[in-house]
């Protein structure tokens, strides 16, 4: 018998017994519905992983120190780096305004700053989702010290959302509204801005890309609009009173092969200059993005079980009907092979019959994973579903169903003509 | 021309302390004769039919189908054998419930090679050639027992077999319709269908060729 044949009987048996077959097939669909959900959870966290591996540069070290390095430091260090590396030094967040610690705000008619960042213009190498407005920091700013800020905005339609649903716990209502209000009304661009009683100039706007869009790791992401200015200027703006303040040094090889050679480099510059007592901490990118996919992994293998045993009590069910369905078609099987069908055709008719089912628990089960993945997962504005996670959904519903149903379905062909039409 | 030859058929259950349901039954079907058996119940007639149908397998003895001896052969092979040279015609009719009359008569060529676009029209001509052309697209449940003997009779000519073998075809039926179904068997008999058919009913057996008496499993 032909599967297009095989598979009209198989759902007219199906069709005719609705209510048993919608009960053998919903806790397959219960399994699937949790492979679906543990599927894409996984699916986009290896590619959020992976998107966020290509932008921040193969072969990435990061550490940091209590030494603000000066530019001449910078340049013998990126000279004992492998040759083509991107090296960036990045000054901490420093908080400007103690009550409005975590936002910028506007105050009387006067854009006031309260967090800012000190960079180089090789900042911009990695890690660079943003649409640039304007321009950014470059060594002219930073070897006369310009006053100069690049500022980071928020896409208006994140700013819409984050109101109409949860808020962290950090966000300043009134800080983030009022300069989200206001850059969405004012241009900031050549704006004024004042920070510690100082004035710069808006020379450049970051506008971030939507959180869909932003292939970077959440913890290298924004969570507030930021100030960065030329490093040097930085630390005019915040003259050394403590000891605490720290250079963070990010190199990029190019190469991974580079990175550990980079990390040698770094570590025995930062010796020469600081001392044998300098124990610098080394990061390596990769070493991370490991590090973050083996927690995906792991968060998601109890999920995972829960799932096998979902399918195994599903394929259990399958099984079960597939041999009530035999026992009640015994003499449907004597009649089939009177009229010239082989062992071959019976066991396929009720494997493709089972293989339905199968199919059939699958859709449910991924509408049911689906409206999971909606109201469970902790950040759905970044799930989208790729086609392997459907794929891979339908496939192990098919299997499950395949091998459960086997050895009914082999019982069934191995029955004798001449006995099975005995059958009533 | 020999369409099926039995030659000292033994068949034993067993499991009912060695049975023989058959004891050295010799047997000769040519081409184109209508040969009705008759006989008390388990004198070994339908035992008879489902070997000669390649449903069962004997005991002792040979059976050739078209010259082609069947001993050895594997259940695939005689799968096969029984797909194309046999037709089957059952005292219950034994339709599937849920298939359309014409489904049910296409249904032996969906286990054949036939191209799919063949099968349908073939069902027609053949639902034509019994008289249900205006019941193509009912269900069994739908129609009289005479009816659904038709539709058996038309899905047994489905693969245009060699042999038809018709167990009490006209058992579940009432008069007018035992007449009309021995009609229609007579009709293709003599079209050159060669039938062999099992009867408890004497005037039915009288309508066939030749009447094979059998008791205690042996032909008398």
């Amino acid at each position: 018998m032909k599967l297009p044949d095989l598979m009209a009987t198989g759902w007219t048996e199906i069709w005719a017994h609705k209510m048993r077959s919608f009960l053998s097939f919903f806790a397959i669909a219960i399994g699937i519905a949790t492979f679906f959900y543990t599927l894409s959870v996984l699916s986009q966290g290896y590619r959020r992983i992976g998107r966020a591996a290509k932008i921040s540069g193969e072969g990435r070290v990061e550490t940091s120190t209590n030494h603000p390095l000066t530019l001449v430091q910078y340049k013998d260090l990126l000279g004992q780096l492998p040759e083509g590396s991107s090296l960036s030094l990045v000054t901490d967040d420093r908080i400007v305004h103690r009550e409005w610690w975590n936002t910028l705000y506007h105050q009387q008619n006067q854009l006031v700053g309260a967090a800012a960042i000190g960079i180089l213009p090789s900042w911009r190498d990695v890690d660079f989702v943003y649409r640039l407005e304007g321009r950014f920091i470059n060594w002219n700013d930073v070897e006369n010290k310009h006053r100069v800020a690049v500022l980071t905005v928020f896409p208006r339609e994140q700013a819409v959302r984050k109101k109409a649903k949860r808020r962290p716990w950090w966000e300043d209502e009134e800080g983030i509204s009022t300069l989200r209000d206001y850059s969405d009304h004012h241009h900031l661009l050549h704006q004024q801005i004042v920070l510690n009683d100082q004035t710069f100039t808006i020379v450049g706007l970051l506008h971030l890309p939507t959180e869909n869009n932003d292939a970077r790791l959440p913890n290298q992401r924004e969570w507030v609009p930021t100030l960065y200015l030329p490093y040097t200027t930085w630390y005019d703006l915040y003259p050394s009173e403590d000891d605490t303040r720290e250079v963070k040094i990010r190199v990029v090889t190019g190469r991974e092969s580079l990175a550990r050679t980079a990390a040698k480099g770094l570590v025995s510059f930062l010796r020469s200059q600081f001392g044998i007592n300098e124990k610098p901490t080394i990061e390596f990118f990769y070493d991370k993005l490991q590090e973050r996919l083996a927690h995906v992994r792991k968060s998601l293998n109890d999920m995972l079980f829960m799932g096998i045993i979902a399918m195994v009590a599903g394929g259990i069910g399958i099984m079960n009907v597939t041999m009530a369905v035999i026992f009640s078609r015994t003499k449907e099987i004597g009649i089939r092979r009177a009229l010239g069908a082989s062992r071959r055709d019976i066991l396929f008719q009720f494997l493709v019959e089972a293989m339905l089912l199968g199919l059939c628990g699958a859709v449910a089960g991924m509408i049911l994973g689906y409206m999971a993945v909606l109201h469970l997962a902790e950040d759905t504005s970044q799930m989208t579903f790729s086609w392997w996670v459907v794929v891979g959904s339908i496939i192990i519903a098919l299997v499950t169903s395949f091998l459960f149903a086997l050895y009914p379905a082999w019982q069934a062909a191995k029955l004798k003509p001449v006995d099975a039409l005995k059958n009533e | 021309m020999v369409i099926a030859q039995c030659k000292k058929l033994v068949k034993i259950y067993s499991a009912a302390q060695d049975f023989r349901a058959l004891d050295e039954v010799s047997l000769t079907i040519e081409q184109g004769e209508f040969v009705s058996i008759m006989g008390a119940s388990g004198c070994g007639k339908s035992t008879l039919l489902n070997i000669l149908g390649l449903l069962d397998e004997p005991s002792g003895g040979e059976y050739e189908l078209g010259g082609v001896a069947t001993a050895q052969m594997t259940d695939f092979e005689r799968t096969r054998l029984r797909r194309h040279q046999i037709g089957f015609i059952f005292q219950s009719f034994n339709l599937m419930p849920r298939l359309s009359v014409l489904e049910n008569i296409a249904l032996p060529m969906r286990y054949t090679d036939k191209p799919r676009a063949e099968i349908l029209p073939r069902a027609r001509e053949l639902a034509v050639r019994v008289g249900l052309e205006q019941k193509l697209y009912n269900t069994p449940l739908q129609l009289s027992g005479g009816q659904c003997q038709r539709v058996a009779c038309a899905r047994a000519l489905a693969n245009n077999p060699a042999l038809i073998l018709a167990d009490e075809p006209t058992g579940n039926l009432d008069s007018t319709s035992s007449a009309d179904i021995l009609g229609l068997l007579q009709e293709l008999n003599q079209s050159g269908m060669t039938i062999v058919m099992v009867t408890h009913d004497p005037k039915i057996a009288s309508g066939t060729h030749r009447t094979i008496h059998m008791k205690d499993g042996k032909i008398i």
